[in-house]
């Protein structure tokens, strides 16, 4: 089992503990990193956090309703970013109606999931993003 | 110039008109009669004149007879015109208005006096037997019968005759021509007058007609228009009431799109609203639940039934409020949702809801053949689904049983969904079709309210209609109506 390095781009406290607790539930070896914001989680990227960590991470888990800079502006950022262009994206948002779903597609995101997160579900419905980010976490 | 104008001076021009032909015939009647009596006239004297004339030469016969004869009843006619002439040449003599004529006749009348002294002194002389009168007979027979004195003066009473008749004979024949003329005019003109007026009436009605009768169609088009919503106007230059009717239709049909349009922005004004709003109560309402949930799973053993049972409600409250903003949207998005319109085949579509929708204790018959049209699918699948699962909802009988039927309009289909289900008293037959209205206890059912709406939502944004017919415990009909060709906004 590899080790998994995990970016979760979210504002929301509640909507955070919510994919901790899915996370935890999996048996795989990860590292999670937490931005509330693009700027943030940019800056981490970076390495120009206040503590100065840089991390490189498999995947990101971003929201698309933030402040400061808002998922699609962060999307935006990163796929013009050789280094990080490849980072597998996946957006996480409330409706599947969100006039920001097809932005956030023709930015070249890797799956769009509904929030809440939820593993147990996804194995139900082998098509679904929820289910291509568990395979991406168990492999 | 108003119509009450227009129609008032038409009405005068007319009277005007047919009394002027009045007064003309009545001008024209009297110079015809005035010619007639003049003819008349004529004629009188005329007769008169030869029967004068006649009387005279039956006298001269009767003289000549007693004369040659001796026999006295010759003379029969010879008294009978010396009575009967003078009065008849009074009455000639009023009669005729022509100096000439006058002259004429007066001269008759002394010859004729003449004559008679003539006549009579042969008479006399004749009829006396005594010697002298014998030969004063002789005597005067010598002088003046053989000398033609009688039938000079009868030869110059002839021509006098000749030449009275002559002039009354032209007389007559001008007047003649004049009477005809006077008819021929008299005619003529009526029939000129007569022309005119119809003419006139016929003229004026026919404007009248067309000032009114195409500018009211004109105003029942626009009224007609306004009622389907086409908020239109018209033009009209006239000057008078109809324009001001028209300029209050158009006036009403300006406020109308006004009062339309905001209408209609507030509505889709309040569509986003409530999408907006129920989309983003939808987040915090996860939370509840996500939390509940976690609660749950993290310290389950340690909570006591009491507190179970309250997080029990709470997850109740939270599902049922979840729904509810799910209905919302759902009711919202139908006017956000842009409009597909393809071909549906309704029996098939019932089918395959039936299918999904309804469990095996009931029974489903499609009472007739239902058709196919082009329309927007969704939203009549939407009307179907919601109708029939209502109608398995509200049944409370082991075998419940549906009817579904449809009948054609010429522009439209009626289709009903009959149950045999719990029924709906009629006091909330209107009710029952606003947002959030369910008539069942909050927790005892799955029920948001939300179906019946948003079938009349769809059937409004339709423009059909729908309604409910069914009484308490004997079942319900929905009866709605669905347009056949698709409807533009």
């Amino acid at each position: 089992m590899n080790h998994k390095t995990i970016l979760l781009v979210e504002d929301d406290y509640l909507d955070v503990t919510s994919v901790k607790r899915s996370l935890s539930k999996l048996t795989i070896d990860y590292e999670l990193h937490i931005a509330h914001n693009g700027v943030d989680a940019l800056a981490l990227l970076n390495g120009n956090s206040p503590d100065g960590t840089k991390i490189k991470p498999d995947i990101i888990i971003l929201d698309l309703n933030m402040p400061k800079m808002n998922g699609i502006e962060f999307l935006g950022i990163i796929k013009n970013y050789y280094s990080l262009k490849n980072i597998k994206v996946f957006v996480m948002t409330t409706s599947s109606e969100d006039y920001d779903r097809v932005t956030a597609e023709n930015l070249g995101i890797t799956g769009y999931i509904l929030k809440p997160l939820d593993f147990e579900k996804s194995k139900d419905f082998p098509n679904s993003s929820t289910y291509q980010l568990m395979s991406e976490l168990l492999n | 110039m108003t119509i009450r104008f227009k129609l008032f001076t038409g009405i005068i021009i007319l009277i005007s008109i047919f009394a002027i032909d009045f007064f003309v015939n009545q001008r024209l009647s009297k110079e015809v009669v005035k010619n007639t009596s003049y003819l008349n006239n004529s004629e009188t004297i005329i007769r008169n004149s030869n029967i004068i004339s006649k009387l005279m030469i039956d006298m001269q016969s009767g003289l000549r007879g007693y004369l040659l004869t001796d026999q006295q009843d010759f003379l029969i006619t010879y008294y009978e015109g010396l009575k009967s002439i003078p009065p008849l040449l009074r009455e000639q003599h009023n009669l005729v208005n022509s100096s000439r004529q006058r002259e004429r006749l007066d001269s008759i009348n002394l010859l004729h006096t003449e004559w008679i002294d003539y006549s009579n002194s042969l008479i006399t002389t004749k009829k006396d037997t005594l010697p002298e009168a014998s030969a004063r007979y002789k005597e005067l027979f010598e002088k003046k019968v053989k000398a033609r004195f009688g039938k000079r003066l009868n030869d110059a009473i002839r021509d006098l005759f000749q030449d009275f008749d002559g002039y009354e004979y032209r007389r007559r024949q001008e007047r003649r021509v004049i009477l005809q003329k006077s008819i021929d005019d008299t005619r003529q003109i009526s029939l000129i007058l007569t022309f005119c007026s119809i003419m006139m009436a016929l003229v004026s009605g026919l404007y009248i007609i067309r000032l009114i009768t195409s500018r009211i169609a004109k105003m029942v088009d626009l009224a007609e228009e306004i009622s389907k919503g086409n908020f239109k106007s018209i033009n009209d230059t006239q000057q008078d009431e109809l324009r001001r009717l028209s300029e209050s239709l158009n006036t009403m049909s300006a406020i109308l799109e006004k009062n339309f349009k905001e209408l209609q922005k507030k509505n889709k004004e309040l569509d986003e609203f409530a999408y907006v709003v129920s989309h983003d109560l939808k987040a915090p309402l996860r939370g509840i639940d996500n939390i509940t949930t976690w609660l749950e799973e993290d310290h389950g053993k340690e909570l006591t039934p009491d507190v179970k049972k309250s997080i029990d409600l709470i997850k109740g409250r939270t599902k049922r409020l979840e729904n509810m903003i799910n209905g919302l949207l759902d009711y919202a998005r139908i006017g956000k949702v842009k409009r597909g319109f393809e071909k549906v085949a309704v029996g098939e579509m019932i089918n395959e809801l039936v299918e999904l929708l309804v469990p095996p204790n009931f029974t489903v018959n499609i009472l007739n053949k239902m058709p196919v049209l082009t329309t927007d699918k969704l939203h009549i699948e939407q009307v179907f689904a919601n109708l029939i699962s209502n109608a398995v909802k509200y049944n409370n009988k082991v075998v419940g049983r549906i009817d579904i039927s449809a009948s054609d309009w010429g522009d439209f289909y009626e289709f009903i969904v009959q149950d045999d289900g719990i029924g709906i008293q009629s006091e909330y037959h209107e009710k029952i079709f606003t947002i959030f209205q369910t008539l069942q206890e909050r927790d005892a059912f799955e029920s948001t309210g939300v179906g019946l709406a948003i079938v009349k939502k769809i059937l409004e944004d339709h423009k059909a209609t729908i309604k409910v017919e069914s009484k308490l415990g004997k079942g319900t009909a929905f009866i709605f109506t669905w347009p056949k060709y698709p409807v533009t906004e």
